[in-house]
């Protein structure tokens, strides 16, 4: 089970006062006790759901259990909420079956499915003015017998539910004059009025401020960990892999395979699925998964300029790669050590370059993948970086590569070989480089030497 | 709610107090007495219980059940604009009451029976086609709603119109019923809607707990155990049930059902269980103490009660758009 930072507290809803009550809890603890794989609550086997007739997602497969949280991410209108929307008949099932509790959603009469499953969707109406704690008490609805009164413990449910999700405060103002902020974990609050074995939270966050958010997901890992199985579709990777045991990616009508966080949120699933490319990295702080979005697909340009090359390291060269394939150059680099911030940045890219061991020299090994790739370029860009004897060699490169040269900044203050890099510099200048102050200026300089250097040929 | 019990009281009596003669109110309550222990009344005594009580009793049936109709209109449709008379369904009785009527001529036991059921199946199709109409790819839109019971209310005035120039010979008759009266009260009127009234009222008392659940919306109270396609359309039957009564002996009364619940309801809160029961009790006074205007205040010519609703109905319904849009 996933570790969150700050629980929210004891997140019981159970009193354990009545026989019914310390069952339940004793229930509870029970399927604490066992693996989360015993219980699988809400299962989608081969479902097909849309809407009146046209297929939104088809042959949905996905056991959720007692215990555990999984996430579903994807592109907008995928068919993440539609998903969602089936186990309530808010979408269709039009094949296949989904189970609740064991019992087929399409034979669960409304009351009984309501006393199973609960759900927070992203819009919340408060229409009409009835007061917070009644609007948290509807959640009661299918606990209460027809024609009778909420009890004691229908009151603490409510009380409790509130309390859970910071709502007591709230409790005599009008539903219809409160922020959606409020009014979303007021939502909440009823959905856990309703003491739910099942949750399904359709982007439950999205009027959430940062402290609320953490909360209302704190609140819903806690849930889990005590035995509720949730189903949540999130819009955000970050809190999708932090909250997550395990993730499914819904796309092109299909849901995928739920697994951890870290396989299946990947670069490469990433710009399949969103049509983005990221890094994909550590959170340090949560050691969860984390996505760093660095250009959508669709915002490069579509004609190439040419190739060019990029001499970079210690992140003086990502900001320009990043620039450069958005503007239609096909970029590669030289050598980069891994965990450097341009090669992180040139992975996400999927820039072509020499990689080598952290900390470590070029070897010579680099050196020649390095040298190949400064053959296929149309031009190569020197970036600002300080050269020593584990990178030299790339200036080397670039300087007898015979393309034409962007030098950017001055070399002095960056030879750090006892003056090789500078007499490499000299000599680039000699055969016709450009010297630019800036790396705003690279594109300039690019078109500048291109044009050059066609009419030299 | 015990103040509104005895605010009807005090409505009915002195509803029946009041008239082109007036009574003192001690013989009123003697001749009420005489008369529910069966003696012979005098008559003081006849114009209290053969004319009055049944006017009274009449109108406050049709009060409360316009307001009834109303505020379950309010509660389904989310629509704080929504009463019989706006969505087109009060009219859609009219039509059928008005077919039933020109076509049972001549036979008054039959008309009896053909009214009501003849109503009821106008309100309940003109419902049926409004919510159809409104039906935006599955969602209710409430500027819809109202636009198309509106336009179905032109639409059906015309076809009312047209059936009153075949039926020429009762065009008084049919215009006086339209604008909405009680001056043909008898206790026959009381007897036939009675019923229609104590079935469309029991339904939705019994659920004031659903009723409430559904002003969180469809899919909410879904989520919260409703089966909401099944209960709305109960719900909108005893609505149509209510109006198509109101309508049937009444005629076209605007208004009511829209004031009403409203005033309640900023009074009482939204909570059903008491919403429901205090909108019976204010239609019903309300519309006794119309219906004494309207008789009394240019006495001894009568006008149609339906005219004093309107003058009081029309400006509190323009009150109730301008501070919608205000608090947009």
């Amino acid at each position: 089970m996933r570790d969150s930072l700050g629980r929210a507290g004891d997140a019981s809803l159970r009193s354990g006062s009545s026989p019914r009550e310390s069952a339940a809890a004793a229930e509870s603890s029970l399927r604490d006790a066992t693996p989360a794989s015993a219980v699988a609550l809400l299962e989608y086997r081969g479902a097909d759901v849309g809407y009146s007739g046209s297929l939104v997602v088809r042959g949905a497969d996905l056991s959720v259990r007692a215990g555990e949280v999984v996430g579903l991410v994807g592109p907008n209108g995928a068919g993440k909420s539609t998903l969602l929307r089936a186990v309530t008949g808010d979408a269709e099932l039009l094949g296949g079956e989904i189970v609740l509790a064991g019992r087929g959603v399409r034979t669960l009469p409304p009351l009984e499915r309501a006393r199973i499953v609960a759900v927070l969707t992203q819009q919340v109406s408060g229409a009409f003015s009835v007061s917070a704690r009644d609007f948290v008490a509807m959640g009661r609805h299918p606990h209460i017998a027809r024609f009778s009164a909420p009890s004691d413990h229908d009151r603490d449910v409510v009380q409790r539910a509130m309390m859970l999700t910071d709502t007591l405060r709230l409790a005599d103002k009008p539903a219809d004059q409160l922020s959606g902020g409020d009014l979303q974990r007021l939502a909440l609050a009823q959905a856990l009025a309703q003491e739910p074995r099942v949750l399904l939270l359709d982007e439950p966050t999205s009027h959430l401020d940062l402290n609320h958010r953490m909360q209302v997901l704190d609140l819903t890992r806690s849930l889990a960990d005590e035995g509720m199985a949730v189903l949540a579709v999130f819009h955000d990777l970050d809190l999708a892999a932090r909250y997550s045991d395990r993730i499914a990616i819904v796309d092109s009508g299909r849901l995928g395979m739920a697994e951890s966080p870290e396989r299946v949120i990947t670069a490469d699933a990433l710009r399949d699925v969103f049509g983005v490319r990221a890094v994909v990295g550590t959170d340090v702080v949560t050691g969860a998964v984390s996505v760093t979005p660095v250009l959508r697909e669709a915002a490069v340009m579509g004609e190439t300029r040419g190739r060019v090359m990029v001499i970079g390291g210690s992140g003086v060269a990502a900001p320009l790669m990043r620039r450069l394939v958005l503007e239609g150059w096909e970029v590669s680099s030289g050598a980069l050590n891994v965990g450097d911030a341009d090669q992180v940045m040139a992975e996400a890219l999927r820039v072509e370059y020499a990689q080598i061991p952290p900390f470590a020299p070029m070897d010579s090994e680099a050196g020649i993948t390095a040298a190949k790739l400064a053959k296929r370029a149309d031009a190569i860009v020197v970036c600002e970086v300080p050269f020593g004897r584990g990178n030299v060699d790339n200036l080397l490169v670039a300087v007898h590569a015979g393309k034409p040269l962007v030098l950017v900044g001055d070399i002095p203050g960056r030879d750090f070989v006892g003056g090789a890099a500078e007499s490499y510099w000299a000599e680039a200048l000699d055969g016709g480089a450009v010297r630019i102050d800036d790396i705003d200026a690279v594109e300039w300089a690019l078109s500048h030497v291109l044009a050059g250097f066609q009419v030299a040929d | 709610m015990f103040l509104l019990t005895l605010g009807l009281l005090v409505a009915i009596v002195s509803g029946t107090a009041f008239g082109a003669v007036p009574l003192p109110l001690s013989e009123v309550i003697a001749a009420i007495g005489r008369g529910v222990r069966g003696l012979p009344t005098g008559l003081a005594g006849t114009v209290v219980i053969d004319v009055r009580l049944p006017r009274v009793l009449l109108a406050a049936l049709v009060g409360a059940s316009l307001a009834g109709a109303g505020t379950l209109y309010q509660a389904l449709f989310r629509n704080p604009l929504a009463d019989p008379y706006i969505l087109g369904i009060s009219s859609g009785a009219g039509l059928g009451a008005m077919i039933a009527l020109v076509l049972t001529a001549g036979a008054t036991a039959l008309r009896f029976g053909a009214v009501p059921v003849a109503a009821f199946a106008g309100a309940m199709l003109t419902m049926l086609l409004v919510v159809r109409l409104a039906n935006v790819r599955g969602r209710l839109d409430p500027t819809s709603l109202l636009l198309a019971g509106v336009a179905l209310s032109y639409t059906l005035a015309a076809v009312t119109s047209f059936v009153m120039v075949l039926a020429r010979e009762q065009m008084a008759a049919i215009v006086y019923w339209m604008m909405g009266g009680f001056s043909a009260a008898t206790w026959g009127y009381v007897i036939m809607i009675a019923p229609m009234f104590v079935l469309g009222v029991l339904v939705p008392l019994l659920s004031t707990r659903e009723l409430d659940l559904m002003l969180l919306g469809d899919e909410r109270a879904g989520h919260l155990g409703l089966s909401v396609e099944r209960f709305k359309l109960v719900m909108l039957a005893a609505a149509s049930l209510l109006t198509a009564a109101a309508v049937a002996v009444a005629g076209l009364i605007g208004f009511v059902g829209l004031m009403v619940p409203h005033m309640v309801r900023i009074v009482l809160g939204p909570d059903h269980r008491r919403l429901l029961p205090a909108s019976l009790l204010t239609g019903a006074i309300v519309l006794v103490l119309a219906d004494l205007i309207a008789r009394t205040i240019i006495a001894p010519i009568e006008i149609p009660v339906g005219i004093v609703t309107a003058v009081l109905g029309g400006p509190f319904f323009i009150w109730l758009l301008v501070r919608g849009e205000r608090s947009r």
